[in-house]
């Protein structure tokens, strides 16, 4: 993964990792759903690494596992360059802290029964960091830090709004001083106006406290926005990976380019047949042999179906796992040509930001 | 196709009355809706005064975010929002020459299913897992034509192809769970124009579904339109799909519709400040370029909710005439309408400093 960026040092790798749910004790039933069948990567220190899928592709279950927040079936997980499967409970607390997670449903991860002052204050608590007085000061800096009130603190989960839950599970996220953020989905249950305010504050954030984020998401345009590098999987494997820029100018794997052609492109005017994938994903519990995509593939060949395609280097340091990438990559399918806004738009969008400005200078700030 | 003659003829006779005859009268004319909801304050309605029409074979949009009135709008107009605690409070809705909102139960249930048909966001939650789905399906044509169950089947069975679904004799005597997400929409589909409907209300179909079989859907859904003549009304929150489907687009804001036209000028020439904060927040394809624009705040509660405009505590234009004299949705230029005081913003907000 580094040999395109070599000065960059690896903070959080997965070697070749695999995880199979069922097929375990006598009541469970014996059909095994290979969630993660085999994935290595390395996420850089300081980047927005996105993982991207379709349901059911592993990504979660990605995620989870790079926490050991479940345990893997096969493989390793190295944070720092030290294997974090092998350490002990108080270890793994220490590590806790510097590796978070912000779930998708902000209902569901806040526990109800909680005031919003305890739920971001529990890390800290936990991890002996702050007590007293100096410690609801941090939850109120923390508060701040994520664009709510210091009397929110008082309050409880069901009485915010779910962009606002959202923020104070960012804040929780933050308390204990993580490098190391991985987001599953933090924005897809929001409106849009609400999930550009939160995109902005997690780059915000990141900026300020020189995170490392990795995004677990079905959104490409939220993908696009957001990250420096991406891994598309499918059906438990990374199929591509690649810088984004370079993926959505030219995406390289038959996968990649039917999920890019099959997004809505935002301009009425760009309105043209599509060419679309048949049929439905298979299920992870029986993977088609060979290439997990050949199913669905317009490319297939006899070969694909025989033959599980490495995940191979291109000469410029991209990762593909297709037989046939060198041919099909000029087939021109998928690679994606946003229209520019229109120029009424880009000029109202101006003022809009303008005025939006000067409003943030008149009123208290809010991200 | 005996439908089709005599609403072709209906529609002659009702144009010719009409003031500019090269207009075609549309198939659904909404005006001044307005639905309020027990316990809210007395003088607040959830929707507010949405007009919009649909012409035959077209497709509007309903654009809004979680909470806008758009899917009640939708529940209004098929006669399936329960009264109490729903009411409404004025408005016409005319369809085929007759005003929806003034019709009985009975009435309403004839149409429904088949004159006018609904899909919904989530497929298994809207099929009855105990049925199959080839009894689902004929359990409407049974109830609005005068038919056999056997033809019915007949008839769901051709709706099964039609709808591109893969072994449909076998998928016929299948249970909704033994299909994905993707074939339980197709199913919803034939379900909803099994009798062929001049309008079909989609709310949220594709949300709950993949990318690549969102794609699926959408194409489905066009062809299947271009074959049958039906007008939609998609209700839906991605401006992507908007882009796609539309011809026509009513963006609503808490209950009103904010603004409202053809779809490539909303698209290229929006006018409303929430239309161009909404265009600015949603990330672009193409390659980054800076931070998002975004909406301050977020939705009042119905409690607080501005005398005027209602988007007045969010819009960065806005000053103490928009919250407290409601604008009316003015005509931009023909056709195109936005509900705001000060649209077009560059002549009006422009040069201000």
């Amino acid at each position: 993964m580094s040999a395109n960026t070599p000065s960059n040092d690896t903070i959080l790798e997965g070697v070749g990792l695999v995880k199979h749910f069922g097929g375990g004790g006598l009541l469970s039933s014996s059909t095994v759903v290979r969630a993660v069948d085999g994935v290595s990567l390395a996420v850089q220190s300081g980047e927005t690494f996105a993982i991207v899928g379709e349901s059911g592709c592993g990504k979660s279950t990605l995620g989870r596992l790079l926490l050991r927040l479940i345990e893997p079936t096969d493989g390793d997980v190295l944070y720092k360059g030290r294997s974090i499967l092998g350490l002990n409970q108080r270890e793994l607390r220490q590590l806790r802290r510097e590796l978070q997670i912000i779930f998708q449903d902000p209902f569901a991860s806040l526990n109800p029964r909680m005031s919003v002052g305890d739920i971001v204050a529990e890390p800290i608590w936990l991890h002996g960091l702050a007590k007293g007085s100096e410690k609801r000061e941090r939850v109120t800096e923390l508060l701040r830090t994520v664009g709510l009130l210091p009397a929110h603190a008082d309050r409880y989960p069901h009485e915010f709004s779910g962009g606002q839950r959202q923020r104070i599970g960012i804040a929780r996220a933050l308390a204990g001083d993580p490098k190391l953020i991985i987001g599953d989905e933090p924005v897809s249950a929001l409106d849009v106006s609400i999930q550009a305010q939160i995109i902005n504050l997690l780059e915000d954030l990141k900026d300020r406290f020189g995170l490392t984020l990795v995004i677990v998401a079905h959104d490409l345009a939220v993908i696009r926005h957001m990250s420096d590098r991406v891994a598309v999987m499918y059906l438990g494997e990374i199929v591509e990976l690649s810088e984004t820029d370079a993926l959505f100018d030219n995406p390289l794997h038959p996968y990649t380019q039917a999920l890019l052609a099959a997004i809505p492109v935002p301009s009425p005017a760009r309105r043209q047949p599509k060419a679309l994938l048949q049929g439905d994903i298979p299920s992870p519990a029986a993977p088609p042999s060979g290439c997990r995509f050949h199913t669905r593939c317009p490319h297939a060949r006899p070969v694909c179906r025989d033959q599980h395609p490495a995940l191979e280097t291109t000469p410029d340091g991209r990762k593909v796992a297709c037989h046939f990438w060198r041919e099909i990559q000029g087939a021109g399918a998928g690679s994606i040509t946003a229209p520019p806004p229109s120029p009424a738009l880009s000029k109202r969008l101006a003022l809009y930001r303008t005025w939006r400005e000067r409003q943030d200078t008149a009123v208290a700030p809010s991200p | 196709m005996a439908h089709e003659a005599t609403l072709q003829h209906a529609r002659e006779v009702g144009g010719s009355g009409q003031l500019s005859p090269s207009v075609e009268k549309p198939l659904l004319n909404v005006q001044g809706l307005s639905i309020r909801f027990d316990g809210t304050p007395k003088d607040i309605n959830l929707v507010d005064d949405v007009s919009f029409s649909v012409g035959k074979g077209k497709t509007l949009c309903l654009v809004g975010e979680s909470g806008c009135g758009k899917s009640v709008t939708a529940l209004a107009l098929m006669g399936l929002l329960p009264t109490p605690p729903a009411r409404i409070v004025s408005g016409t809705a005319e369809f085929e020459g007759q005003d929806l909102l003034q019709l009985g139960e009975r009435e309403r249930a004839d149409l429904r299913g088949d004159r006018m048909a609904m899909i919904f966001q989530e497929p298994m939650t809207s099929l009855n897992p105990a049925f199959t789905i080839g009894d689902q399906i004929a359990e409407g044509i049974v109830r609005h034509r005068k038919v056999s169950k056997a033809e019915a089947m007949e008839r769901a069975l051709e709706m099964l192809r039609k709808v591109r679904i893969p072994a449909p004799e076998k998928r016929l005597r299948a249970y909704p769970h033994e299909m994905s997400g993707g074939m339980r929409q197709r199913v919803m589909i034939a379900m909803a124009l099994a009798n062929d409907p001049q309008l079909l209300i989609a709310d949220e179909p594709t949300t709950a579904l993949d990318v690549t079989i969102q794609a699926q859907i959408l194409t489905l859904v066009k062809r299947l339109q271009e074959e049958t003549g039906t007008a939609m009304i998609m209700i839906t929150h991605d401006l992507g799909v908007v882009a796609e489907v539309a011809d026509e687009v009513a963006v609503m804001y808490a209950g009103r519709v904010v603004e409202t036209g053809p779809v490539e000028a909303i698209f290229e020439d929006p006018q409303h400040p929430y239309t161009i904060g909404l265009m600015g927040s949603v990330p672009s394809l193409g390659r980054r370029e800076g931070r998002l624009a975004t909406i301050r705040g977020t939705v009042p509660p119905v409690e607080l909710m501005p005398k005027g405009c209602r988007f007045t505590p969010r819009c960065p234009f806005s000053d103490a005439k928009c919250a407290n004299e409601p604008p009316p949705l003015g005509e931009i230029r023909p056709g195109h309408r936005a509900r705001c005081w000060y649209a077009p913003l560059e002549e009006k907000r422009g040069a201000a400093a």
